[in-house]
Order: C-alpha cells, then sequence, then structure tokens
C-alpha cells in the first residue's frame, strides 16, 4: 500500500480529523527521501488504526513546507489535535520512525501488522 | 515474525552483496531471510546514476537497482523483515539475532551491513546534521543553491561533490589536509576549469560556528597551526568511509579500520559467517565486488551446511 500524496487544501482537512497524522515531507530529486518509501508505507499499514500517513512533496506544495518550517527532507512530523507535536529528520531505519511515532503519542498501545 | 523458525542463512543488510547470497542461497534451495533497516540498496540505493553495473547499456539509478535485485531473490523464496538488528550472538547454534522485529535464529550468517561516511569526530557535528552538515551532496546539494559551501577532503568522492557542488552552489572552498589531492587525475582538469572552487590547503576543520544553523567553520594550519574563520553555509564531509561492524565487535577479527576480516571466500574466523561487501576487507569496494562476494558467501554456506565445496 502506497502512502498518498496530498497537497495543502486535503492536508489541513485532515488535520481536522480525530486521527492523528503523519506527514512525510519529501521531494523527487531526494535519494533519502526515496529510500524512506518502503520503511513509510509499512509504517502507514502498522499504524493505520491509528494514524493517517500522507506524503507532501514541497516542490509542489512549497507554500505549505514553508509554513511547516521545513529545511531538511526527509523529514517526518507527527500532528494531532491540529498541531504538530513532533518531527524526526532522515530516520535510519523503521525501528526509528517506531520509536519516534511511539514516544510522540506518549505510550499509546501499537497496532503491529 | 516466527520466532521459533530456524533459517539456514540469515544475512543482514539488504544491500547488493546482501541479496546476491540470498538469492544464490535460496536457488540452492537454502531458507533465508534479509535483515534490512530501511529499504533495499544500501549505499548503492543513495547513487543517482550507475554506470559500471554490467547489462544496464544507459545505466540505472541506485533505487532501482536495488529493488530488482530484491525482487530477484523474493521471486526464489527470500524473505525480507523490514528490521534493525540490535545484537548478535554467534558464538551458539543456532546463532541468534536480536532485531527490533524479534528474535532471528539461523544455522548461517552473512554479514553484509556495508560501510557508511566517516565523521570528522568534532563537537557539534551530529547536531548539525540537516542544519548544514551534510556527507552527502548529491542528496543535499540542491539546498544550497547559490550559497557558499565548503567540501572537507581530497579523494576522489570529495572531489567529484565539489565539482556537483560548483553547478549549483555560489562559491565551493575545498578543505584538505595535504597540499595536493588524492583524486584521480581526470578530475584535476575539471577542477582547474570550475571558476568558483577556491582551495584552502593544508588545513583541517577544528570547530563548526553556528546559530540556528552552521555559519561556518574555523580551520587550522596543520604546518603552522594558525586558525582562522571561514564562513559557509554548508560543510559536506566526505573523508572517507567506516565500516558498520560495530554490531559484531568482540565475535570476529577486524582489521585495525574495523572491516571484518576475510578473503574472497568471505569467510570469517568463525566457521559458518561470512562477510559480503564493503564490510570486509578488499581492495576495491564496488557493486560488482559486492555481488561476487554474495556469490561465494552462499556456495560457502552451502558446504558449511550440507559438506563439501
Amino acid at each position: 500500500m502506497a502512502v498518498e500524496n496530498v497537497d495543502e487544501e486535503r492536508f489541513r482537512v485532515l488535520l481536522e480529523g480525530e486521527k492523528p497524522v503523519l506527514a512525510d515531507f519529501w521531494a523527487p530529486w531526494c535519494v533519502h527521501c526515496r529510500r524512506l518509501g518502503p520503511a513509510c508505507d509499512a509504517v502507514a499499514k502498522q499504524y493505520e488504526d491509528l494514524l493517517t500517513t500522507v506524503k507532501i512533496n514541497i516542490d509542489e506544495e512549497p507554500h505549505l513546507a514553508g509554513t511547516e518550517q521545513i529545511n531538511v527532507i526527509p523529514t517526518l512530523t507527527l500532528y494531532k489535535g491540529g498541531r504538530a507535536i513532533g518531527s524526526i529528520t532522515a530516520p535510519g531505519s523503521k525501528y526509528e520512525i517506531d520509536t519516534f511515532i511511539k514516544e510522540a503519542l506518549g505510550g499509546q498501545e501499537a497496532v503491529h501488522g | 515474525m516466527d520466532d521459533k523458525q530456524i533459517y539456514d542463512m540469515a544475512v543482514i543488510g539488504g544491500g547488493p552483496g546482501g541479496y546476491t547470497a540470498a538469492l544464490y542461497a535460496a536457488r540452492a534451495g537454502l531458507r533465508v531471510v534479509v535483515l534490512e533497516k530501511i529499504s533495499a540498496g544500501g549505499q548503492m540505493a543513495l547513487a543517482h546514476w550507475v554506470d559500471n553495473y554490467p547489462g544496464f547499456e544507459d545505466g540505472i539509478d541506485g533505487f532501482t537497482l536495488a529493488e530488482k535485485m530484491q525482487k530477484g531473490a523474493e521471486r526464489f523464496g527470500v524473505k525480507t523483515e523490514l528490521a534493525e538488528v540490535l545484537s548478535v550472538e554467534f558464538g551458539v547454534i543456532p546463532r541468534v539475532i536480536k532485531s527490533s522485529e524479534g528474535i532471528i535464529y539461523a544455522k548461517t550468517v552473512v554479514l553484509a551491513t556495508g560501510a557508511g561516511p566517516a565523521e570528522l569526530g568534532i563537537p557539534m557535528e551530529k547536531e548539525l546534521v540537516g542544519r548544514g552538515v551534510s556527507y552527502c551532496a548529491a542528496c543535499d546539494g540542491m539546498f544550497y543553491k547559490d550559497r557558499t559551501v565548503a567540501v572537507v577532503g581530497g579523494g576522489d568522492s570529495a572531489v567529484s561533490d565539489v565539482l556537483a557542488l560548483a553547478r549549483t552552489s555560489r562559491k565551493v572552498i575545498m578543505i584538505h589536509r595535504r597540499d595536493t589531492l588524492r583524486a584521480a587525475k581526470v578530475y584535476h582538469d575539471f577542477l582547474r576549469k570550475a571558476e568558483n572552487v577556491e582551495f584552502c590547503w593544508n588545513s583541517i576543520v577544528t570547530e563548526l560556528l553556528y546559530e540556528e544553523r552552521l555559519t561556518g567553520v574555523t580551520v587550522k594550519d596543520v604546518n603552522t597551526g594558525e586558525k582562522r574563520r571561514i564562513a559557509c553555509d554548508g560543510l559536506f564531509i566526505s573523508v572517507g568511509r567506516k565500516p558498520a561492524s560495530d554490531l559484531v565487535q568482540g565475535q570476529l577479527k577486524l582489521d585495525k579500520r574495523g572491516y571484518v576480516v576475510a578473503d574472497e571466500s568471505t569467510c570469517t574466523d568463525l566457521p559458518g559467517v561470512f562477510a559480503a561487501g564493503d564490510v570486509r576487507t578488499k581492495a576495491l569496494r564496488q557493486i560488482v565486488t559486492a555481488v561476487a562476494d554474495g556469490a561465494m558467501a552462499a556456495h560457502h554456506a552451502e558446504a558449511y551446511l550440507y559438506g563439501g565445496g
């Protein structure tokens, strides 16, 4: 299951929802972002009951990247209640993303796929 | 993950060496799992274009080549786990591999963990990664379009980084601890022609200057000891590579640079444990030599399990 790419409008709608949102900020020219893809897909599936995971292409959404202060990619930011509660830059493993999500959600039980 | 299953072979690292070992072993009828922490390919997956892997007349990007290697191995039943290996116990049979996704047992292990960029080892280096400090010009160069950047190093990859950055950055300062480059001759002409490249010879970086982001570096002249500051928006570190062998320290014989000691057979000092690809002591670290290692590791693993070879 590939993670959906969203524009700013769709992103804002998702932030209004009940589920926390994990946003993967990326760009087509970023090789590290591409490497993160399979791990990001696996995380999206593993946490699908807890989180909505989306991708945001910063080249197509420069305004959104600006307002979210994305200076480095890949950056994964977790939003809860409409605001960013944590972010991680260039994680080196799926395990690092898992740990980040668990810590950011404050010990909520993760769903293992 | 099924904790009780014992694999014939566990491959740690899903780069070209790892997936080739897996492919050959699976085709020989072994049950194989590849433990990869993020995605197939290792360092190769970060290569924008690979022109020296035979069979692709127009070249191929490293990530796609990695995906093809993974799928090619999985076609023969190889299982991939997106798992980070936390510790290994090679002194028992089956070998025990503790990972983020559970414990894996295997009769043989191919260590194909590769190598990564070496660090300068100066204060704030880690903290400023992504805020001015980078180890990959191909990855992060675009963030420094029309800015001033510095590159540390004097080998082929440092010069290649300088030339790539010179195309987009305003100015590139090359900092090298000697007064000549180790880089291959072919690069020297290109460097001479690049108008926005400056050299800072006989110098080492001793300090990173920063506010929110990197603002410059302090360099020290290795002959006079004199220090001076250089303003730059980005610092690209290209001072060689270091093997990813921390995991096996104390369990396998390593050379003084940390590479796992093994010859072309890929056999380490521990029977049934093999080292393939960049993590092994070898003269030439390339994709083609990594895949050759993979085939050798599978061959010797089969001999270890069933005799012969």
